[in-house]
């Protein structure tokens, strides 16, 4: 029998004509890895929510959903709590006690269960989520990642035969989101738990899935396996194309734009043994490996003159006992440039952010900074204090001595700009994660900075909005601004970047445009350049190598 | 051993809670109760032989301060008010400094000195830890409760610290002159509070989906009673009702006034100290034996 069934589902919120699900019928059958995709607000979240009884919104609800044959409004409490679980966005708001082991015993402690089972039940979780070494931790010592895990662990103890995720990943690094889908494809594989997840990053969960659901604007667009999707999506022609398209993985967007046949590759694997074939057909070797690499390790840096920000031999300690954090760091930002430090976690890529605020007394080095500095933090909700979204906005402006007919103007302006007019009324809180980070961005842009530092912008940002983003910020370097952004998103940098930079053991290792920098790179470049390497090194962008195959067939 | 003192990992502290708790409510308890000379001096070294054991040297200046100045009040203000007493110093305005009020003084301040001293090795001993668990065997929802507290006092911590930077990226960090700063903490405590209040619905949420509310909630815990903490309550408890039946017979009274009277120092007030000097120095016995066997089990690797 099938697990999770919707018919005929249609739900609005109170007071919205617009329907947030509209028509909804699908099933779910025993054992599935089922992908939930589409653009932020499209009803992923409002579809998750109808498949947990106390989560389920308020609002104006028609039709059906049954779990296992029985209608959810009408599980028992016991049942719903011990069989379903529910894993959220932020993995810092879903934890409830103070240490690991608690956490990990508190479903279990409601469902009264004794000291002795959950004591077993408790180490069998923590055996298999690998979490013996922090068990006795206090949670506020975990990393994001550990803590997501834990409140997977913390759900899996009550064994849950219906695991239901709503963008799990979206707050995490992409190793630590790597290691949460890894674990959560495990559950699946291992215990047969029914798992729906809706996803941003699709790389790895396309891979895992035996059947996507593409959603926009509450109606579902479609419903198959990863390997036909794709060409569902890219339609005949490029103008064809529906714009969820471009939300999907790099593989298979390339497969479909160079005009694949057949099911598409999944992995980048499969993707590289695809342009094998292609190219074998085409009569072409591949290059010699390294070419590239060598060619980048003998670049020089390249001279900046009036640079917007300098830094010189910048160290910096937290206190006296701890490591160095920057080591010597040296570094020249050009003028009116999207400049993007990539790096893995902790190697200093926030504190320089915050060396070049001035936040930071540094024990030697200087930095200098040309003009207006702006700063936006990781975390948007910490530059909230207003009721709505057009009074968050003025009071950007509170300081300044323009007449208030200017200020609302420059507030109007900077509404269309990041393309939240429509929410001018809701509260801060109220809106998406996505749209949260449009509207701190908008904040900190009318201060009228001339350098902006971004602290990983792309956190928890679907892809389409990352396209619109990517447009603002080119907008602005246009206009004169300075960006210089911190960042583990490779793609969006490899995309959109004007100057790369490789941030490792507290100082740059390696700069340069993209096309330098990733084709010099073997490990930490994109997935269409790991695809097609071997025959177009210097092809960053699924765009570029899709070409390059293309022309090739 | 002596540099930083035992700390958290203190064989003791290794018992289960209930036998911590029962040592410091017959310690703190019976040191409330006695104000002897032999009882008073017996409470006050061991609690400072045991603070200074677990939190190590840095403590003694701390307690010094603490003790001295509580002295000086205590005595000073008894002498001053009191003027019982039939050994007269001098005389302040026609009123009588006398012996036996600086005594009273002196020995009350003694105890007081010794109850705080002994919350100092509580403090680590007691860890939240077994607090919640001893809280949440009265009442399910009340461990669940402060376990919860501390978890949120480092979030909100944390949290405070990143609006702190927000503001400042925005460039409002420094407010210029008093008012100016106020209004900016008043700023940033808003914020805390409004981004605090909306994530507790999600915290909610999880907690609901995770059964919370359902009938029958258990307490769970990582304490095992074993046989060593059995053997420990009873020795405790038998060590105790010594004492008590020792206080009952009037061993620990002592007149202050009109003239400070001990009791005769018969065989069963000896017995009685015997047995309090012993109850409480066990913990301390049983560290120091602990860091004894890890010494030399460490020479012997």
């Amino acid at each position: 029998m099938e697990t999770i069934k919707f018919g005929n589902v249609t739900f609005s919120y109170p007071l919205s004509d617009r329907k947030a699900l509209d028509d909804i019928s699908f099933e779910v059958e025993k054992s599935k890895f089922i992908v939930v995709c589409g653009k932020s607000g499209c009803g992923k979240t409002t579809l998750l929510k109808h498949m947990k009884k106390n989560l389920k919104p308020y609002g104006n609800f028609q039709g059906s959903v049954t779990y296992c044959g029985d209608e959810i409004e009408d599980l028992d409490d016991r049942r719903n709590a011990a069989e379903i679980g529910f894993v959220q966005q932020n993995p810092d708001n879903q934890i409830v006690t103070d240490k690991v082991w608690h956490e990990l015993a508190f479903g279990l402690e409601s469902l009264g269960f004794d000291n002795r089972a959950i004591k077993r039940r408790v180490a069998e979780m923590a055996s298999y989520f690998d979490i013996q070494a922090w068990f006795r931790k206090d949670v506020s010592q975990l990393s994001g990642g550990q803590k997501q895990l834990l409140n997977l662990a913390s759900i899996m103890a009550m064994q849950p035969k219906l695991l239901v995720l709503d963008e799990p990943t979206s707050q995490l690094d992409p190793i630590a989101s790597g290691d949460f889908l890894q674990t959560i494809y495990k559950i699946n594989r291992d215990l047969g738990t029914t798992i729906i997840l809706s996803e941003h990053r699709l790389e790895e969960a396309f891979t895992m899935a035996d059947k996507v659901m593409v959603m926009d604007q509450g109606k579902i667009v479609a419903y198959d396996t990863p390997q036909t999707i794709g060409s569902f999506m890219a339609g005949n022609s490029t103008e064809d194309r529906h714009p969820m398209f471009y939300g999907l993985p790099a593989v298979t967007k390339i497969f479909q734009e160079a005009g694949g046949k057949g099911p598409s590759p999944l992995t980048i694997r499969e993707g590289r043994l695809w342009v094998d074939k292609v190219m074998d057909d085409a009569g072409v070797e591949p290059l010699e490996e390294g070419a590239a690499c060598d060619k980048a390790d003998n670049q020089p840096a390249p001279k900046v003159t009036d640079p917007a920000i300098t830094m010189d031999n910048v160290w910096f300690r937290y206190d006296k006992k701890s490591q160095d954090v920057l080591r010597g760091l040296t570094l020249r930002v050009a003028k009116n440039q999207l400049f993007c430090i990539l790096g893995g976690n902790g190697v200093g890529k926030s504190t320089t952010l915050k060396a070049i605020s001035g936040m930071l007394k540094l024990q030697r080095g200087k930095v200098d900074v040309q003009g207006k500095l702006a700063m936006l933090p990781q975390n948007p909700q910490a530059l909230f204090t207003e009721i709505s979204v057009e009074d968050e906005l003025m009071e950007a402006l509170h300081y300044d001595k323009e007449s208030d007919e200017e200020k609302v103007r420059a507030v109007l302006d900077m509404l269309a700009l990041m393309e939240i007019t429509h929410l001018r009324k809701a509260h801060p809180y109220d809106l998406s994660g996505g749209e949260q980070q449009r509207l701190a961005l908008g904040k900190v842009l009318l201060l009228e900075p001339d350098v902006v530092l971004l602290d990983e912008p792309t956190k928890g940002l679907d892809p389409f909005f990352k396209i619109t983003l990517a447009g603002i910020l080119r907008k602005l370097t246009e206009n004169g601004t300075t960006i210089l952004m911190v960042s583990h998103d490779i793609e969006f940098c490899a995309e959109y970047a004007d100057q790369c930079a490789m941030f490792f053991d507290g100082s740059v290792v390696s700069i340069g445009t993209p096309q330098e920098f990733f084709s010099g790179n073997n490990f930490y470049t994109t997935a269409a350049n790991k695809m097609a390497r071997e025959y177009f090194p210097d092809a960053i962008t699924w765009e570029e190598v899709a070409k390059c195959v293309g022309d090739s067939m | 051993m002596l540099k930083d003192g035992i700390g958290e990992g203190s064989e003791f502290s290794g018992y289960h809670p209930w036998v911590n708790l029962t040592y410091y409510i017959l310690a703190i308890g019976i040191t409330m109760f006695s104000l002897s000379p032999w009882f008073l001096a017996a409470t006050f070294v061991s609690s400072w032989l045991y603070s200074v054991l677990l939190r190590g040297r840095g403590v003694i200046k701390m307690n010094l301060i603490f003790s001295f100045w509580t002295l000086v009040i205590m005595a000073g203000i008894n002498v001053l008010f009191t003027h019982n007493g039939a050994t007269v110093f001098f005389y302040i305005r026609g009123n009588g400094v006398t012996l036996e009020a600086l005594i009273y003084g002196v020995s009350a301040a003694v105890m007081l000195i010794s109850v705080i001293i002994w919350f100092v090795s509580f403090n680590v001993i007691m860890s939240a830890d077994k607090l919640i668990f001893i809280f949440g065997k009265a009442a399910p929802v009340l461990g669940l409760t402060m376990s919860m507290i501390f978890r949120y006092v480092p979030l909100l911590k944390d949290r405070f610290q990143e609006i702190r930077m927000g503001q400042a990226c925005l460039g409002r960090g420094s407010g210029k002159g008093f008012i100016g700063k106020m209004r900016q903490f008043g700023k940033e405590a808003s914020i805390l509070v409004s981004w605090s209040l909306e994530s507790s619905i999600e915290s909610a949420d999880s907690m609901e989906a995770r059964g919370y509310g359902l009938r029958g909630r258990t307490s769970f815990h990582l304490y095992k009673f074993t046989r060593r903490d059995t053997v420990l309550l009873l020795l405790m408890i038998i060590l105790g009702a010594i004492v008590v039946a020792g206080c009952a017979l009037g061993k620990t009274t002592v007149w202050f006034y009109p003239v400070y009277v001990l009791g005769n120092f018969d065989l069963m007030t000896a017995v009685t100290l015997a047995a309090y000097v012993l109850l409480l120095f066990l913990p301390i016995i049983i560290d120091i034996s602990g860091e004894v066997r890890w010494k030399r089990s460490s020479l012997e690797m």
